[in-house]
């Protein structure tokens, strides 16, 4: 089968960020693949190395975007696309869609892949937006993928439980990172992806975003807690009592 | 007069507390603007829940009934309310963020032309358009967002707008929707198989367990606690990675947003990516041996020391208590 990866090139949550005067302030070399998009990846990999076929990414970003299309051929992608733009940051989920939809055109992938979300702005929206356009059967949030001649088998997270559903191809699939652990490129698979081809396409006509970040603000704080001490049984004891007094229990 | 539609989710027999708050603050929104607040609600037999609906203060409850959304495909999901909207012409379209409603949304908003903020924390009609509070980065920041399209679509965190009665005669019009092929096959519903009776997303209390909660002995400690509260079991990443927990249970960027009355944090250290599904709790109670773990900037009540002396203790005081009751 032939899979289409599309990731996303996000910030590194755990480096130190900052707001100032409204806008998000952190070190631009921290950027890593969103890890829902490992994930897929991963998956892809795993179930091309058992039923045949190829994994190919697709990634809408800056120039410096594309040490992550890199990555993702050092896990075992076999080709990449970048589609530039000057930052992607500017384009809510529809138009990052849009133009996937566009590079879809054209291709004859049997599964296409998503996160299910971005890291940074945890839109979750681009799935299901793309599958839509191009017309595919999609499923969202998955934690699971099998192939069964012709069909992808989904194992999805609902809201009471996992449901099991079958998608022929061509479909799209969105994927959680509780899916699989994303493998770490090796030497060799780093080595192999310097020879691999990034096809690097620049973007005309960017679609306008209908959505858009007016600031950036702190989260609104808790109220400061407090801490219950002594032995077990006398914190107990308290926090009983604290919690009866609140009435929630 | 511009409508502001408000979606009734129904799972498990039952509409959610979760659309009882968006629909509080539709009406919220439709009070201060002049507008026409309704409800949709698809459902096996969406007329039975219009009550629901008119009790906070939707007028119009439009009701599509049909057995197939007992099913959790989203083709004939995203065909019925993308017809609904097709009728109502609505300025505003808020739903619960939940997992259903994550399945649709992207798709539906394609289709009828919206705008979408998803999975806000608060909004407000704004200058013809919507705003809304989105947190961002692992919910380290919130994103003032704003979005202009007819129509907009809001989908809303859990424990945005506490859930306030308005009652209303309700008009209930019941639309026909013919079900379209679907490609997808449903093979299999596989209800979650975790402790506790009570939905993780519905508890007024919530207990959850992280990697501190190391082997059986801690677990039966955390079931034991949830049966004497009435609570839901909930639990951190590691947890679920290791199998202990189903993925149901998990809360956080990845799992659920829950916002119970009173959430047990039980041998979890406080991710961020895991406070960003529980900040909305009223009182938060965090049980770790560690006195520097995160969690504790959170926490209402910190209780520092060994979970595997901590529990026992507590829920023999809530044996205690509940016998006095
Ligand atoms: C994209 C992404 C999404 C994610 N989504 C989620 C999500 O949805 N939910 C989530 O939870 N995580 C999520 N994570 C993972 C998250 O970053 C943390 O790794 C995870 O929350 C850690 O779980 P924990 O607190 O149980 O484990 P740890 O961080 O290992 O903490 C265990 C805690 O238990 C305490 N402890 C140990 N023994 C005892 C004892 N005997 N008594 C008392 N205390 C004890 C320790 O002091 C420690 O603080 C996500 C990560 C990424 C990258
Ligand atoms: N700039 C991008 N380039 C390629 N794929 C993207 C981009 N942005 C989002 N996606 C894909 O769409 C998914 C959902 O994104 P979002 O709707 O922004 O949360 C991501 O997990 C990616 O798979």
């Amino acid at each position: 089968m032939k899979f289409c990866v599309c990731i996303k090139q996000v910030p590194d949550v755990s480096a130190p960020i900052q707001i100032r005067g409204g806008e998000l302030v952190m070190d631009a070399g921290r950027m890593v693949l969103n890890a829902y998009d490992a994930s897929a990846v991963e998956e892809a990999l795993v179930l091309t190395d058992a039923h045949g076929g190829e994994v190919d990414v697709v990634l809408i970003g800056p120039e410096r975007a594309a040490e992550t299309v890199r990555k993702a051929l050092a896990m075992g992608a076999a080709r990449g696309t970048h589609l530039v733009v000057p930052d992607d940051a500017e384009l809510d989920s529809s138009a990052v869609s849009e133009l996937l939809a566009r590079h879809f055109e054209g291709h004859d992938y049997d599964v296409i892949a998503t996160g299910k979300q971005a890291q940074d702005t945890d839109a979750g929206l681009a799935g299901g937006m793309l599958a839509e356009r191009l017309g595919l059967p999609y499923a969202t949030n998955a934690v699971g993928l099998a192939v069964e001649d012709g069909t992808l088998v989904v194992t999805r997270q609902g809201d009471a439980g996992q449901e099991i559903i079958a998608l022929p191809t061509p479909c799209l699939v969105t994927c959680s990172n509780d899916m699989n652990d994303p493998r770490i490129p090796n030497l060799k698979g780093i080595m192999a992806a310097k020879k691999k081809v990034i096809e690097t396409k620049p973007v005309e006509g960017l679609p306008a975003a209908s959505v858009r970040v007016l600031r950036y603000e702190p989260m609104p704080t808790r109220e400061p807690g407090q801490t219950i001490d002594g032995e077990p049984a006398e914190q107990a004891a308290e926090i009983v009592r604290r919690l009866h007094e609140a009435s929630v229990i | 007069m511009p409508t502001i539609l408000s979606t009734v989710v129904v799972q498990s027999g039952k509409s959610t507390r979760a659309s009882f708050e968006v629909l509080t603050r539709c009406r919220q929104i439709a009070d201060a603007q002049g507008w026409d607040l309704a409800a949709v609600i698809l459902a096996p037999d969406a007329a039975a829940f219009a009550d629901d609906a008119a009790l906070y203060g939707a007028k119009t409850v439009y009701a599509v009934s049909h057995p197939l959304f007992e099913s959790p495909l989203n083709t004939p999901v995203v065909d019925a309310l993308a017809a609904v909207i097709e009728q109502v012409q609505p300025a505003v379209v808020a739903f619960p963020s939940s997992e259903g409603v994550k399945d649709v949304l992207g798709a539906l908003a394609v289709r009828t032309g919206a705008a979408v903020l998803a999975d806000v924390a608060e909004f407000d009609v704004k200058d013809g358009g919507v705003e809304a509070l989105r947190p961002v980065m692992a919910a380290k920041f919130m994103a003032r967002t704003r979005a202009e399209g007819s129509p907009v679509f809001v989908s809303v965190r859990s424990g945005s707008t506490p859930a306030e009665e308005a009652p209303v005669d309700a008009d209930v019009q019941p639309v026909a929707f013919d079900a379209g092929t679907t490609a997808q096959t449903l093979r299999e519903v596989a209800a979650a198989t975790v402790g506790g009776a009570v939905d993780l997303s519905e508890a007024l209390v919530v207990v959850a367990a992280g990697r501190g909660v190391k082997d059986d002995e801690a677990k039966r400690l955390v079931d034991e606690l949830a049966a004497v509260t009435g609570a839901a079991i909930g639990a951190s990443r590691a947890v679920v990675e290791t199998g202990m927990f189903p993925a149901t249970a998990q809360i956080g960027q990845t799992g659920k947003v829950v916002s119970p009355d009173l959430y047990f944090a039980v041998g979890i250290s406080g991710a961020v990516q895991h406070v960003a599904g529980m900040t909305n709790s009223r009182i938060i109670v965090a049980i770790n041996k560690d006195p520097d773990a995160p969690i504790f900037d959170v926490a209402t009540y910190g209780l520092v020391g060994d979970l595997y002396t901590i529990l026992p203790a507590l829920i023999a005081e809530l044996k205690k208590a509940n016998a006095a009751a």
